[in-house]
């Protein structure tokens, strides 16, 4: 066993070696604390994370003793920082490229209750259908749901075969599960249905343009909204239906920074 | 077979059944601790990046709340910290040439600087928390109103206490390593234990050397 032990010497690290990176290393961090009392602008970031460096490389080579052991170990631990420079790139470039969808949120979320402009109905009441609405909804329609449901409305779409249940049929007067008034179409658009994902992030108008023209494809239904059913699909007077509310990064961390409630000022 | 290099002789251990060879056994242990130590370096990366991101979005409030940190303490526990991972390499060194008074003479001095390390960090929580410097609504210290200051503290208290529980745990295996030194366990022919102890404590020590200028330093 001592044989095998000859043919693999391992290195020791001497105490004189020890004593000199120890050294090495206090230097270094009286350093760090030296530059910090001076204001070198940007520099002192730069340099703080420079002697920092070195002196995790000292640590890593010959405390660890990287500097004598095989190149395989180094490679290893290398790909750690390898990832976190991956890491802090993609995260960066996210961060620092979305600057104004801050702002262009902001304006939409906060203050509270309050819909935006961009949300408000162009129409008085967007729940009674007129033509504008309709051939709005034909061309959202075209886009965002012939793939299921067919471009008769059938529910004969391309992406329909795999699905089961399979999409609303629009040209049948029966079976809505949710039933076929507008102000119930459009609760199904909002919060979806079975393999149907939920459209809130529409604009109310989009959505109600929609609700009014898939209500053309089928017999043509007498059903009307009362104040009541509006209620409870969420549409105040002269609302159109508020877009569900995302929030963005920042708005996050402002709400996670207050102290209890209190909108802050800056 | 036992060996008599050092002063005393250590007991005899065979290495695995699954490995050829002692050395094989050995390099294949530290190649497993170089693994988990890149696992941790990913692990404290999400910490160090929510820091960046903090600092990036809002330089002048991590300016103003990083005064709330004693940098006398951190300059202290860096100085302890890097105590302790010379004393950590004294004793792999000791227990490769089988030196076992070394051995323990050394590892006990890397736990008490640890445990130094603990205490003052301990005061620093303490007051911390007397002072209500804490984060998120938690936060009540009027002599600094600034907003979002409490994330600052968030990331704080996250990234030192994740810290200072591998240093919990580091002390805890130092430990294990003492007694198992004081049965004579480590010598030339086996000191895996000690070695990969020793790595891992370096990281510990590793991770301390790049928070101490962020968190106390920010200018």
């Amino acid at each position: 066993m001592s044989d095998q032990h000859q043919n693999h010497q391992h290195h020791i690290l001497s105490n004189s070696m020890a004593f000199r990176i120890f050294g090495a290393l206090i230097v270094l961090t009286v350093v760090t604390v030296g530059v910090a009392q001076i204001d070198l602008g940007a520099l002192n970031f730069t340099v703080a994370m420079l002697v920092a460096s070195v002196k995790a490389s000292l640590v890593c080579m010959f405390f660890m003793g990287l500097k004598y052991d095989h190149k395989e170990n180094t490679v290893i631990f290398s790909t750690s920082v390898i990832f976190m420079a991956i890491f802090m790139i993609l995260t960066f470039g996210d961060l620092l490229t979305r600057g104004d969808v801050y702002v262009k949120d902001l304006s939409k979320i906060i203050p509270d209750g309050a819909v935006a402009a961009s949300n408000q109905s162009k129409y008085e009441k967007p729940w009674v259908s007129n033509d504008e609405l309709v051939s709005a909804g034909k061309t959202l329609y075209t886009s965002a749901c012939v793939t299921c449901h067919g471009a008769e409305g059938q529910g004969n779409g391309p992406a329909a075969a795999g699905l089961n249940p399979k999409p609303r049929n629009f040209t049948a007067g029966e079976g809505w599960k949710n039933g076929r008034k507008p102000s119930q179409i459009f609760v199904t658009l909002t919060k979806g249905l079975n393999a149907m994902p939920a459209f809130g992030t529409l604009s109310g108008d989009d959505r109600w343009a929609l609700v009014h023209y898939v209500r053309t494809l089928g017999p043509h239904a007498g059903e009307v909204d009362g104040a009541e059913d509006l209620a409870k699909a969420g549409v105040g007077a002269g609302g159109a239906g508020a877009a569900e509310k995302s929030i963005p990064v920042g708005v996050a961390i402002d709400l996670l920074s207050e102290p209890a409630g209190k909108p802050s000022e800056n | 077979m036992a060996h008599s290099t050092g002063s005393v002789t250590h007991l005899e251990r065979h290495h695995a059944h699954h490995f050829k060879t002692a050395h094989e056994e050995f390099e294949a242990c530290k190649q497993g601790m170089w693994i988990f130590l890149v696992t941790e370096v990913l692990f404290f990366a999400g910490m160090f990046m929510a820091y960046a991101v903090l600092r990036v979005l809002y330089p002048d409030m991590m300016k103003a709340a990083h005064q709330l940190l004693d940098w006398k303490k951190g300059a202290l526990n860096t100085v302890i910290l890097i105590t302790s991972s010379l004393t950590m390499a004294l004793a792999v060194s000791a227990a490769q040439r089988g030196e076992k008074q070394k051995i323990i003479r050394y590892l006990w001095m890397t736990l008490i600087c640890a445990g130094g390390f603990m205490v003052v960090k301990y005061f620093e929580y303490a007051h911390k928390i007397h002072e209500h410097i804490l984060p998120g609504a938690l936060y009540q210290y009027k002599e600094l109103t600034m907003a979002k200051v409490p994330l600052f503290l968030s990331v704080y208290f996250v990234m030192t206490g994740i810290h200072g529980l591998h240093v919990l745990i580091g002390m805890g295996v130092i430990y294990w390593l003492i007694r198992r030194a004081s049965r004579n366990e480590f010598g030339p022919s086996y000191f895996t234990p000690v070695e990969i102890t020793g790595l891992y404590w370096h990281f510990v020590d590793l991770v301390w050397i790049y928070l101490f200028p962020l968190l106390y330093l920010v200018s």
